[in-house]
């Protein structure tokens, strides 16, 4: 599968990831334009059931990232994410979705390159994962 | 009398009413009963029949003082409702009794047909003149069972001395199954399952955990996590919203799952998630009522197991 | 009714997408009424076309696709104010640092950019109208840091009449720039121009200087942080000791001299320095001989002002502020563990530029007689080598110290002033003598004083007959060189100091890879830190001489005044809010806030519900994401709007 039809969200706390993205984009660093960003005040706001509310849609990939542990905006929030979403990830094998479909990561608003760099390499797991397990998205109807 | 009415009329002096079990003329099992009077109280049971977890009904009497009577794994429940703010601890009297391990009802009776008594001694069941061993007949969670002392207790009924408890079981059956499952056959499998779905909410509605009732976001129109529709992909949504909201608090009373009229197997999803919490944050739901469930709190030292 | 405006930005956005196809592309998306490409939104004339589409074509919520809502969301939530409509009713895309400038071709890019728009469409409508409200702030500010960063700026906010406190974890303000001889490129006397600033702090009427003094803890945010300050114990009554420096005197241990970098001796209990403010002496109770067991009470006998009390504890004082200025300064790389060929710290005449400064200072332990450590001899032939953990990718350590290159040209310059034969090398990787009258200075320690610039590295440094042979490479000759010297200077890099990455995480102020505090922006925002009300001055924030720190401390300090000023602060309206009829009463929304701002109450009887105070609330939805039924929500990152967003993302 092309990377140009895959779908992948990403949800970026507004203080460091999201301001990352940004510095990465300032620098003109070129980036696989598969990812949706989607802003959210801290990765702590990012409930698990976004995420798979995301794979329900019929997203390919979904990336979480925050700032890096001992460094949140707001203290701790990151460390709710951590255990909200490692155990997500360890919950998606039982669901039947490929764990490499979803990464969560910590990214400083002046991690530019690290943050182009972790674009192109969750966008080409995903690619990988995509051409060993097509079709993600949970059918309406079955058939 | 027995010890064990004479314990539940003791209680009375401090409640309003308890929470126990009858013996139901018709098919011979125990069946749950509210207790408003120690007359009442002369009809009470407890034998291994008496698999249902009670607790659901507690956060429903918050103004009412209540006693119940509660078994090794339903006091992990109670003690996880505490820890929740859910149940005042001040307004419940634990009336503990000792668990000799609880028979699949529905089981025995695909085994031997409805409606036949169960009676239950030396380690076998015998109906019908016919027995089978009891690890046979168990109920899923009471293989491997770690909960035979209550972890929250007001007085002892008695009940079972602590024997030998069953082995868990090897997987069986559809778990056998779903563990040799590849992830495409796992997706296809959840979504055949979530598609028989009719959206009862009858596991909700059994669940001792899921006092957000009427609010619940399984069926919320707002902010629209899955509509309602009879239809696979929501339904999967739905039951992953409860899936989710229950980490951390199911103590695998398997409720929700014996009262799905489609006989979805939650269970299996339940049981992942209780296992990799316990591998993460050595948690089992229900430690006490004063320990803090784990997503309500964190450690800086978490990332043992690495960023993902 | 929803307008849809795409910014060209020049030729930033629209060179590589197509602006008019996506605001086509937008027109036709339900709710929207309006949708244009606007060559400069943020322009004025831009500005004025969104106020006008929004009062002629009667838009309720407006869409901008431009650049980051990190640059420019406040930019055009006043401008949709000015226009008569709630500003945040207004949702921003971006299509410029997320899409235009990290892709190239145009199709794809303009796919994305209209996939962008329609997310955000679908987000807006979600938009409810939000108010700010308002809070008191307190009318106080702490300066964490008593070098000229944090003199300059608590100076700068006193003269506002802003009370300040001034914390500084030494026993003497003054930090680096009271260590240094001379300063470049001017070469007058360090101490001259920093003394008088200094005594200033301390008589200032709206100065609280508090020295042996930490930040413990920090609750609250901007407006009112409420910090916890350990006084720590010195065992002099600072009220009390004159300066009189009879115990240091007296006192039979010794101890390693701090100020001067290690290179005299001083005693256990003692004054930093002749010119400390305050001028009090502190006991360091790891060398005294009375906590190592003994029974010696030298200072106290003598000391006739009875200040000397060896009981003293620490002390942890509660203050608020309404703003704080981090001022941390900076420290010298440790060399030692990573140039081993180098000696390790093993040749005592192998000595960091700031023990040779300390040399070379009239106040320093050899009275400004330049004598190398191992034999006291005056050298003849001194040798400096620069970039040492500075722009040396092999110790990890990428970035360029920034003040090395002149200080250097500085220390050669002095060098012959004091000794008029002597002969200095200097190894170098490039001149950087960006500053004004630097380039002068540093051509000026080559022709008039006669310094050797040997451009290369040292390859190694070994003792061959009392002196010390450096070898290295002309890279300009393209030749093996060697020097016996009498003694070598290493220019050691600038690091963050000890202690600032921890005062960070109190403020949560980010840090770089470099551990350098990191500012709002690096262009707009030099000063501010991520964090509302902390502000940023000096070599806390990246390597910079005198007069940049002091220009940003300035510059610190005028953010503080201004915020503090006014006497209220306006409070983010994007707190959360509990719909109390659908609260079960659980409170896991309290067991996750970072800030206390969830409480209970009793809406009726029977019943608990959350409640959440707004000005405790500082907006970042932990407790959303852990309300099962979803009923405490944040304002503008609610459940529905991230769910429309994830929805339409994924169309």
């Amino acid at each position: 599968m092309p990377r140009e039809t895959l779908k992948i969200v990403g949800f970026l706390c507004n203080w460091c990831s999201y301001a990352g993205a940004d510095m990465a984009g300032m620098a003109r660093m070129r980036q696989p334009d598969s990812l949706r960003i989607i802003r959210v005040p801290c990765s702590g706001r990012v409930d698990p059931l976004l995420v798979l509310k995301a794979f329900q849609e019929g997203a390919d990939g979904v990336l979480v990232s925050g700032c890096h542990p001992g460094d949140c905006h707001y203290g701790n929030g990151n460390y709710f994410a951590r255990r909200r979403l490692e155990l997500l990830k360890r919950m998606l094998p039982v669901l039947g979705i490929d764990p490499g479909r979803f990464h969560y990561t910590w990214v400083s608003a002046s991690e530019g390159a690290r943050w182009a760099r972790l674009v192109e390499e969750f966008t080409g797991q995903v690619e990988r994962v995509q051409e060993a397990q097509p079709n993600l998205k949970i059918q309406s109807r079955i058939p | 009398m027995n010890e064990f009415v004479q314990t539940i009329k003791q209680t009375f002096k401090e409640v309003d009413l308890v929470l126990g079990w009858v013996r139901s003329p018709a098919a011979g099992v125990a069946v749950p009963a509210c207790f408003h009077t120690p007359a009442q109280a002369d009809d009470a049971v407890f034998d291994s029949t008496c698999m249902h977890n009670l607790v659901v009904h507690l956060p429903r009497l918050a103004g009412k003082k209540v006693g119940i009577v509660a078994k090794g794994c339903d006091a992990r429940s109670i003690a996880q409702l505490v820890a929740e703010h859910a149940v005042d601890r001040s307004r419940v009297i634990v009336i503990g009794v000792h668990c000799p391990g609880m028979i699949d009802v529905k089981k025995a009776w695909r085994c031997f047909g409805f409606g036949k008594r169960i009676s239950d001694a030396g380690g076998r069941v015998a109906m019908e003149g016919k027995t089978v061993a009891r690890e046979e007949v168990l109920l899923q969670k009471c293989r491997g069972c770690r909960d035979w002392e209550p972890v929250i207790c007001d007085v002892t009924a008695g009940g079972a001395t602590k024997a030998a408890t069953a082995p868990p079981a090897e997987p069986a059956g559809i778990r056998k199954r779903f563990a040799a499952m590849s992830p495409a056959e796992r997706r296809q499998f959840w979504q055949d399952q979530f598609s028989r779905c009719i959206r009862c909410y009858a596991c909700r509605e059994a669940c001792p955990l899921c006092f957000c009732r009427d609010q619940c976001a399984m069926q919320a129109r707002d902010p629209g996590w899955a509509t309602a529709a009879i239809d696979a992909s929501q339904s999967w949504m739905a039951q992953l919203i409860r899936i989710s909201h229950m980490a951390g608090r199911c103590s695998g009373c398997e409720e929700c799952e014996r009262a799905c009229p489609v006989g979805i197997p939650l269970m299996l999803l339940l049981e992942e998630q209780n296992a990799v919490i316990e591998e993460l944050f050595g948690y089992r739901a229900g430690a006490g009522p004063e320990v803090k469930p784990p997503l309500l709190t964190f450690n800086i030292k978490d990332d043992a197991w690495g960023e993902s | 009714m929803i307008g849809v405006f795409i910014c060209q930005c020049g030729t930033n956005i629209s060179a590589t997408v197509d602006t008019g196809k996506v605001a086509q592309a937008a027109a036709a998306m339900r709710g929207v009424a309006d949708a244009e490409s606007i060559q400069y939104a943020c322009s004025d004339p831009g500005q004025a076309a969104i106020a006008a589409a929004i009062r002629h074509k009667r838009l309720d919520r407006v869409v901008i696709g431009a650049c980051s809502p990190r640059m420019h969301e406040a930019t055009f939530r006043r401008a949709l104010d000015r226009a008569g409509l709630n500003p945040f009713m207004l949702e921003m895309v971006n299509i410029r640092e997320h899409c235009s400038w990290i892709h190239s071709d145009v199709d794809q890019a303009t796919e994305k950019a209209a996939g962008l728009v329609r997310k955000g469409i679908a987000r807006v409508r979600h938009h409810l109208p939000l108010s700010a409200g308002k809070t008191a702030a307190v009318r106080r500010a702490l300066v964490v840091g008593g070098g000229i960063a944090g003199i300059q700026a608590a100076l700068d906010i006193a003269a506002a009449g802003i009370p300040v406190t001034l914390v500084e974890k030494s026993p003497t303000i003054g930090g680096n720039m009271a260590r240094l001889d001379k300063t470049f490129p001017t070469l007058d006397c360090s101490s001259c121009i920093l003394t008088p600033l200094m005594v200033e702090v301390k008589q200032h009427e709206n100065i609280e200087l508090m020295v042996n003094s930490e930040v413990d803890d920090v609750h609250g945010h901007v407006g009112n942080f409420e910090v916890d300050i350990r006084r720590k114990a010195t065992c002099v009554d600072e009220k009390k000791c004159s300066g009189c420096m009879i115990c240091q005197e007296k006192c039979p241990a010794k101890a390693p001299d701090d100020f001067n970098a290690g290179m005299g001796q001083s005693k256990a209990i003692s004054v930093a320095s002749p010119q400390a403010v305050p001028l009090v002496a502190s006991l360091r109770k790891e060398h005294c001989r009375r906590f190592s067991g003994g029974k010696c009470r030298v200072c106290q006998k003598l000391c006739p002002a009875g200040a000397v009390d060896y009981g003293q504890q620490d002390e942890v004082v509660r203050q608020s502020f309404g703003a704080v200025v981090a001022a941390t300064g900076y420290g010298f790389y440790d060399w030692t563990g990573a140039y081993p060929t180098y000696g390790m710290g093993l040749y005592p005449d192998v000595i960091t530029s700031l023990q040779y400064e300390r040399l070379l200072s009239a106040s320093g332990p050899t009275g400004g007689h330049i004598r190398r450590p191992s034999d006291g001899a005056e050298p003849r032939q001194v040798v400096f080598i620069s970039c040492i953990g500075s722009r040396d990718e092999s110790v990890g350590r990428p970035q360029c110290c920034s003040v090395g290159c002149m200080y250097i040209a500085k220390q050669a310059i002095l060098t012959k002033e004091h000794i008029p034969d002597s002969q200095s090398y200097i190894f170098y990787i490039d001149m950087r003598a960006g500053g004004k009258n630097y380039e002068e200075f540093a051509r000026r320690a080559q022709t008039r004083y006669g310094t050797l610039y040997i451009r290369g590295r040292v390859g190694k440094i070994f003792p061959r007959w009392g002196k010390l042979v450096v070898m290295g490479t002309d890279t300009l000759v393209g030749d093996q060189v060697e020097i016996e010297a009498d003694l070598v200077v290493l220019a050691t890099g600038l690091t963050a100091s000890d202690g600032a990455g921890g005062l960070a995480r109190k403020f949560n102020i980010s840090c770089d890879e470099n551990g350098f505090m990191a500012e709002g922006h690096p262009k707009l925002k030099p000063v501010e830190a991520e964090a509302a009300g902390v502000f940023l001055a000096g070599a806390c924030q990246g390597p910079k001489d005198i007069p940049a720190t002091v220009a940003q401390a300035g510059a610190a300090a005028a953010k503080v005044i201004g915020l503090l000023s006014r006497g209220e602060l306006e409070t983010s309206p994007m707190v959360a809010a509990v719909s109390q009829s659908k609260c079960s009463g659980c409170f896991k929304c309290r067991d996750v806030c970072p800030f206390g701002a969830i409480e209970d109450e009793r809406p009726a009887a029977g019943r608990t519900a959350a409640r959440v105070l707004a000005s405790l609330c500082r907006g970042c939805g932990i407790c959303s994401a852990a309300c099962p039924p979803g009923v405490i929500s944040l304002s503008g990152y609610t459940d529905k709007q991230l769910l429309a967003e994830v929805v339409a993302a994924l169309r």
